[in-house]
């Protein structure tokens, strides 16, 4: 043969071969084995017992198919059905349609320690292809004191350590002593957590919350779920979440309180498995109808518009943000079968307060329905079409001051809704309801809105939020406290807007606004703005409902934002319409295509502009670790620096097995009476 | 009870880029619609859509929303401040609100009688810059539910006329 021939032979066979097998590009649980061949850290851990899916995405070779797969745990084959689909559609863009996803529903694990898995698949024309991950069982230590009987869970969301000392700081200090400390700083334990997510070392609220309670590390917008390759959003390997395994095992109720509406990430990621903490109908759905799952039993916050038909003005109910599995799917109908789990309904016209009611819930819509709820019964609380108002809104509606609308009416009033409960008022309840489980409960209570208004960086209102969710906080301890059998951690899902306490403003409130009349930042940096000494200690009165009488004070707080986007810094409170009753409406308004001057952005006065270092509008989230403070049986097993998702093995150790540590630094079984 | 259904759906939302039509901060006022309805146009407020304070369930339109119903009708609100404007409409709220869509999604701070203001159909594609402080807009009132982008239903919209406002300019 001609040598170019045999060349040109020798390529084709070596081009040929090097392709010629398939390949596992995906392995969940996700591991640093399967990733980068390292067997350590371990990425995912779970409970004995604790249930979680197997899956493996596969590639296969052009014009080949997958026929078959298997995984083992161990070295023995798992016992289950396992799922096989191909992605001739329904998958993530790039991946071809004979790319097959295997998967195994709720298997789990209860021998201590390391284990191995791997998935086998085989090929249409007889490769075979194998890959391996692992996973931690982490078991329960001996317990040196009670069972817990109770979890509370009060998340500050994006609360930082600056946003709980500005907190205090609100509460007033003298010669450098704090006058009242927060509820939450007389914890008795306080550890430094680690909050980064599996994709990012910035996470939101999503994986944020779903460490605490699921033990796992999640992508970012995901909860209760890791990654996978198809686009639908309720598919996704499940990860048993602690309300789930404390139901199915002990008989355990969930509460899920907050001022958010009650789709958002934080409540949903106690109960609801997603890849899109955006499918609000699916999410409310699932709440109720995986009720049976998770002991759901209260549920309160905003979010009233996913509950109403599609047809009630008001209902924010979709087919693009619900799901229902298909029964003859077995990569879905596992889901329904292995989990328990219901298979959902494409249902924008369900009624679902209608439901909750048929299922004996009460329903309160106001904080009037509220207090009259009979708390021998489980509790539905909507209160708002989406979030709820803030606490300085809701408290300047009670006080029936800033009547400032465009029709002279109170924040809260031009929502429509002027009756809403305050988190603390929502918590008292929750727990009546909540005492009452025989087996005990979880209970997880979110401030939601310090993040939101910190997102927004206003100061004031995010200020105002710490105070109301510490009250929350006060709540919770106090009734840890007369229990004896409750556990309550104060924690946060990461930091927002790297809040940074700067000083003390130099100047009255009134010499203030004078200098944003005057403008620039000589008057509203340089001739404002304290810094060491010159902050001193800015002093809030106190009205008699326990909020400041006002938050424009002489010689205010001074909040600046290291995580911040652009924005314009007057210092003061942002009164909500900023209508100034000088100022006449524009009548033709002059409307600008975009990109607007960023002059023309921003409401404060005085254009001191104050340049963001990320792009945008909104500051972002943080990666700093944030505080957890414990109260209760076991709290000292809340200390060092720790990973968001150590918090969970410390709760399940608790209420499973019992504390391994006492509950002050005095060596206590019981906590101490909080001093009020 | 309500209007009907609207199937229609915004064009899909995408942050547009500064490229095509150079997209100037032009001053427009709006002028009067001059070719339109024969009576001077309804003023509405916020609180005049539902009956307020809002019922256990859900909105209930007025009977001043209904006789306004498909009419050319005069609101002064705030636009939304979002992350990211969108296309061929803006929201407008009794107060002014800021979204943190990334961050949030549709767990936002809106209220519920939040209306929808959309471009006139030649200028769909263009994207109004946030201004601040209270707007008075004019524009045909419709109510019904549309799902404006994925996952946010609409409930109110006003349509601004043609030629409500310029056109984009290119000039450099």
């Amino acid at each position: 043969m001609k040598p170019h021939l045999i060349l040109s032979l020798m390529a084709a066979v070596a081009a040929g071969t090097a392709a010629a097998a398939p390949q596992v590009t995906r392995l969940t649980p996700p591991s640093e084995l399967f990733s980068s061949g390292r067997a350590d850290p371990v990425i995912a851990r779970f409970l004995p017992g604790q249930r979680f899916d197997l899956q493996a995405t596969i590639k296969a070779d052009a014009g080949q198919k997958i026929t078959a797969a298997r995984f083992l745990v161990d070295g023995k084959p798992v016992a289950a059905t396992v799922a096989l689909r191909d992605c001739a559609g329904g998958c993530v863009k790039g991946l071809g349609a004979e790319t097959a996803i295997a998967t195994v529903r709720a298997v789990s694990a209860d021998a201590a320690g390391r284990h191995e898995f791997q998935v086998e698949a085989m090929q249409s024309d007889g490769q075979r292809v194998v890959a391996r991950g692992n996973f931690d069982v982490v078991p329960f230590a001996a317990a040196m004191g009670p069972k817990v009987k109770n979890i509370i869970i009060l998340l500050g969301d994006g609360m930082g350590a600056s946003q709980r000392t500005a907190a205090r700081l609100v509460q007033g200090y003298a010669q450098g002593k704090a006058l009242q400390p927060l509820a939450m700083d007389s914890f008795s334990a306080t550890a430094l957590v680690k909050t980064a997510s599996l994709n990012s070392i910035v996470t939101d609220s999503a994986p944020g919350m779903t460490a605490y309670v699921s033990g796992n590390k999640n992508n970012n917008n995901e909860e209760g779920v890791f990654p996978d390759d198809t686009v639908d959003a309720f598919d996704n390997p499940r990860i048993e979440y602690l309300s789930e395994y404390l139901h199915r095992t002990q008989g355990k109720q969930l509460g899920i309180v907050t001022t958010a509406d009650v789709f958002d990430a934080t409540p949903a990621g106690n109960a609801v498995h997603t890849s899109n903490r955006g499918a609000g109908t699916g999410i409310v759905d699932q709440f109720f109808d995986d009720r049976s799952r998770t002991g759901l039993a209260v549920l309160m916050g905003g979010g009233r518009k996913w509950f109403l038909p599609a047809g009630t003005p008001g209902s924010a109910r979709a087919d693009s943000t619900d799901y229902a599995f298909s029964a003859t799917d077995a990569h879905t109908a596992e889901i329904v079968k292995r989990w328990g789990a219901a298979p959902g309904a494409m249902d924008k016209g369900r009624d679902l307060i209608a439901a909750f009611q048929s299922a004996g819930f009460t329903y309160a819509a106001t904080k009037t329905d509220l207090d009259r709820a009979d708390t021998a019964k489980p509790l539905l609380g909507l209160f708002a079409f989406s979030n709820m108002n803030v606490a300085l809104d809701k408290i300047n509606g009670r006080r029936g001051t800033d009547r400032n609308g465009l029709g002279g009416a109170s924040v809260v009033e031009d929502f429509g809704l002027p009756d809403q409960p305050m988190l603390d008022e929502m918590t008292t309840q929750a727990l009546a309801v909540l005492k009452r489980a025989p087996k005990g409960f979880v209970l997880m209570v979110e401030g939601a809105s310090i993040d939101k208004q910190a997102h927004a960086m206003d100061t004031e209102r995010w200020m105002l939020d710490t105070l109301e969710f510490d009250r929350a906080v006060r709540v919770a301890q106090d009734f840890a406290a007369e229990q004896g059998d409750t556990l309550v951690i104060v924690t946060a899902d990461h930091e927002c807007s790297g809040a940074a306490l700067i000083g003390g403003a130099t100047v009255t409130d009134k010499a203030l606004a004078e200098l944003a009349g005057k403008k620039g930042v000589a008057n509203l940096r340089n001739s404002v703005v304290g810094v060491y000494e010159k902050a001193g200690f800015p002093r809030y009165r106190l009205a008699a409902d326990g909020y400041p009488e006002t938050t424009d004070i002489d010689y205010r707080l001074l909040v600046g934002y290291g995580a911040n986007a652009d924005r314009y810094e007057d210092w003061r409170t942002k009164k909500t319409p900023q209508r100034d009753g000088q100022q006449p409406f524009a009548t033709q308004p002059p409307l600008k295509w975009y990109p607007a001057n960023a002059q023309e952005r921003d409401d404060a006065l005085g254009e001191f502009l104050v340049t963001g270092q990320v792009p945008g509008e909104q500051a972002v989230h943080t990666a700093t670790d944030v505080p957890l403070s414990a109260y209760g049986p076991g709290a000292l097993a809340f200390t060092g620096v720790i990973d968001n998702t150590d918090v969970f093995f410390k709760l399940a150790q608790a209420a499973v097995k019992g504390v391994v540590a006492p509950a002050d630094t005095s060596g206590s079984r019981k906590p101490p009476k909080p001093r009020r | 009870m309500c209007g009907g259904q609207h199937p229609a759906m915004f064009s899909q939302p995408t942050f547009p880029g500064l490229t095509g039509p150079a997209l100037l901060s032009l001053a427009l006022s709006l002028a009067a619609p001059a070719s339109h309805a024969q009576q001077a146009p309804a003023s509405l407020a916020f609180s005049d859509f539902f009956v307020q304070p809002i019922g256990p369930r859900g909105l209930q339109p007025t009977a001043r929303l209904l006789a306004a119903q498909g009419r050319e009708v005069q609101l002064v609100g705030f636009m939304v401040q979002r992350e990211h404007a969108q296309p061929g409409h803006f929201l407008l709220t009794p107060r002014p609100v800021s979204m943190a869509e990334h961050a949030d999604g549709e767990a936002d701070d809106l209220p519920a009688s939040t209306v929808t203001v959309v471009l006139p159909a030649a200028q769909r594609s263009a994207v109004v810059a946030h201004t601040a402080g209270p707007l008075q807009l004019q524009g045909r009132l419709e109510f019904g539910p549309v799902e404006v982008e994925p996952g946010r239903v609409s409930w109110l919209r006003l349509h601004l006329a043609p030629g409500a406002l310029a056109n984009p300019s290119s000039a450099p």
